[in-house]
């Protein structure tokens, strides 16, 4: 029987209770999100002791379904003020699904302000362990030590010094599979945060001498599931192995991006970034091939991933400098900061790594401090300086850790692109419009993973949709929402979407491994619906929280400022984003 | 003449072959000419060219017609990675709709 493991920083309790009934099919952000708005009062203060901290492994981690060892992590994010679930890859998911535990809820605040705490969960139980040794500590010299300590098997969850500062842009750190590294992130929000302000550091699980697998209802569809989905996944020529992620990692969409003429580049004030190529998966993959004299082809995040996207960037005389180069990471520190050296971006994502940041929002405050002037575009050697800013938690520091609103309204740059204070990712709303509908009415903040899954004329009845009217946006935006949702409720990471977008088995065989695990009976239609329950419930924790419709726009900048090469601004009406949540 | 910026495998095309740089062709367009006819007389094995295509920026159908002066950037069926439904296709070409 699974359990949920409430773990109450307060008086340094760790309690297993019974899984309410209505939680019991629910993995990933739908639980995530169901126990932060069962439990946390809306209004709360994000660093208040009413926050929590939910973590979830989605609903078929721990099972032998491929690439679903994703875990969620939820509460109210000290970002945006707004509910968050952020997510990230790695074995700590199925060492947690493997112990039995369907969500650990971290609750209340110690007593002694600047104490810090490790939770040690084995089969045994678990237990608090003082973490003062590892605080103020960087990562890549913290996690090598607690390896040490509780062994190869284990896996951590951990935050860095920004998480120790309570900083707006402080992630929350796991473990990747292959090199043990710090550098698995759930970046977004600054749940790290929450877990700094509820004084623990680190949750280390270790599922030794347990069964593999989780409980699994019905053997045979979850089979007949999970062959249809990996066949997909080995086939598509995005997924398959040495296809587009393999090869060149998600960074091979810098050059198509920018193609597109939709690759933020200088704070959003331009499309196209001349450097692209320069930072580019090609520019990877050659890169790696001259340093290390032979083709170096991308490994898993997580165990029991057969995509593989995950790389390592190695420095000039051989030796590892960073993992991971990935898209949006790149670019963050890449185009947006005027960067084009790879070299230089591995360096900034290395310090993110570090100190505990998420890289998406790093970059875009980085950029917005080049905007104030505080660094030119380009200089990376400052940028490199300007996060050390940051791990030091000089006042500059904790202005700049704070993430891109904060500094830009301290130093008066009104070019801040994000929603409801979350940076803006790697797509420029002027040139790719769908998207901004979605950064705009997320329940999340600007977030590109809220929608870029199933295509909804597999999910949808209603036919083929036409994508040019503006009036399909809103549709198009809420369909993905809500399949967005559904798949980051079941350990999957979102990558799938690649393949069963494709591959109509492949979507069948998700849903089939579901309903394998619990014993349901769901149809695709059902996907849809789970998808838009999760959404509504989490709209309703923001309109609880202060949030309306008003908050659901684009920033003002775009609406006046053309953005070349495409030479046109932000023009879908309020009405049809407003149009999103009617339903 | 049309400037054509080639990706991945699809560099050999050109002159300048740096994975790291920018590999470009300039051919001359007749009238008439959809990207696939340009593409055609360049001697580019349609079975490598991927979803990914733009001309002048926008996501497009290889059915679309051409003219002097345009840009056209294509990548091969190994590097597409668009999050396609956002974006919506310039030209509708039958055989390759679903890219």
């Amino acid at each position: 029987m699974s359990k949920i493991l409430r773990v109450n920083m307060t008086d340094l309790k760790a309690t297993y209770e019974d899984v309410p009934e209505k939680y019991k099919p629910m993995g990933g952000r739908w639980l995530t999100s169901a126990i932060t708005c069962d439990e946390v009062p809306p209004t709360c203060h994000p660093l208040g002791p009413n926050n929590k901290v939910v973590f979830a492994p989605g609903i078929v981690t721990g099972t032998a379904a491929p690439t679903s060892s994703r875990v969620s992590v939820g509460g109210k994010s000290p970002l945006t003020g707004t509910i968050k679930e952020t997510n990230a890859g790695t074995g700590w998911s199925q060492s947690v699904a493997r112990l039995g535990i369907k969500a650990i809820v971290v609750e209340g605040q110690p007593k002694e302000k600047g104490k810090f705490w490790l939770l040690h969960i084995t089969k045994d139980g678990a237990r608090f362990i003082p973490a003062d040794e590892y605080v103020g500590k960087g990562l890549y010299e913290v996690y090598p030590k607690l390896f040490d300590r509780f062994g190869k098997k284990a896996d951590i969850m951990g935050i860095g010094v920004a998480g120790e500062y309570q900083m707006a842009m402080a992630g929350v750190c796991f473990n990747d599979h292959e090199g043990k590294r710090p550098s698995r992130y759930a970046g977004r929000g600054g749940i790290g945060a929450v877990l700094g302000s509820k004084g623990l550091k680190f949750i280390v699980v270790d599922s030794t001498g347990l069964p593999a697998a989780i409980p699994i209802a019905d053997e045979a569809l979850f089979d007949q599931g999970r062959k249809k989905l990996t066949e997909a996944l080995r086939t598509h020529a995005v997924t398959k192995p040495q296809g587009a992620l393999n090869t060149y990692g998600t960074a091979v969409l810098i050059n198509i991006m920018n193609e597109a003429g939709g690759l933020p580049t200088r704070n959003f004030s331009s499309g196209t970034f001349e450097g692209a190529a320069k930072i580019a998966g090609e520019a990877i993959f050659e890169g790696n091939k001259q340093r290390l004299g032979k083709e170096l082809y991308n490994h898993a995040c997580s165990p029991g991933c057969i995509i593989q996207c995950s790389n390592t960037w190695y420095k000039p005389d051989g030796s590892e400098h960073v993992s991971c180069q990935e898209y949006e990471s790149v670019w963050a520190f890449g185009a947006n900061c005027g960067i084009d050296s790879l070299d230089v971006t591995g360096e900034l994502i290395r310090l993110c790594n570090d100190y505990g940041l998420d890289t998406i929002e790093a970059g875009g405050t980085i950029a917005v401090a080049m905007e104030a002037g505080l660094a030119r575009f380009g200089d990376g050697q400052k940028a490199i300086e300007l996060m050390h800013e940051i791990g030091k938690g000089t006042p500059l520091g904790r202005i700049l850790g704070n993430g891109a609103a904060v500094t830009g309204k301290v130093f008066g740059v009104v070019r801040v692109p994000g929603v409801k204070g979350q940076n803006m990712p790697a797509y420029e709303p002027r040139a790719v419009k769908g998207i901004g509908v979605t950064y705009a009415t997320t329940t999340m903040g600007a977030d590109h993973t809220a929608g870029y899954t199933i295509a909804p004329e597999i999910l949808s009845v209603g036919g083929k949709l036409d994508a040019l009217a503006v009036e399909g946006k809103a549709k198009v935006s809420r369909d993905l929402q809500a399949a967005t949702a559904f798949v980051d409720s079941t350990g999957h990471c979102l990558f799938i979407a690649f393949a069963i977008l494709d591959i109509a088995e492949g979507f069948e065989g998700m849903v089939e491994e579901c309903n394998g695990v619990l014993g349901t009976n769901w149809s695709g239609e059902d996907v849809n619906k789970i998808g838009l329950d999760i959404l509504r419930m989490e709209r309703k924790f923001n309109e609880a929280a202060g949030f309306t419709k008003v908050h659901d726009r684009v920033p003002e900048f775009m609406k006046y400022e053309p953005l070349p090469p495409h030479n046109t601004v932000y023009d879908v009406p309020d009405e049809v984003l407003d149009s999103v949540w009617e339903f | 003449m049309i400037e054509i910026h080639l990706y991945g495998k699809l560099r050999r095309f050109a002159r300048d072959q740096d994975p790291t740089s920018i590999s470009v062709v300039h051919a001359p367009v007749r009238e008439g000419d959809t990207i696939r006819a340009v593409l055609e007389r360049l001697g580019v094995p349609m079975e490598e060219v991927g979803s990914n295509v733009f001309l002048n920026w926008q996501y497009s159908a290889l059915t679309r017609k051409v003219k002097d002066g345009d840009r056209l950037a294509v990548f091969p069926d190994d590097m597409q990675l668009l999050y396609k439904w956002y974006f919506p296709k310039v030209g509708r070409d039958v055989e390759d709709d679903r890219g």
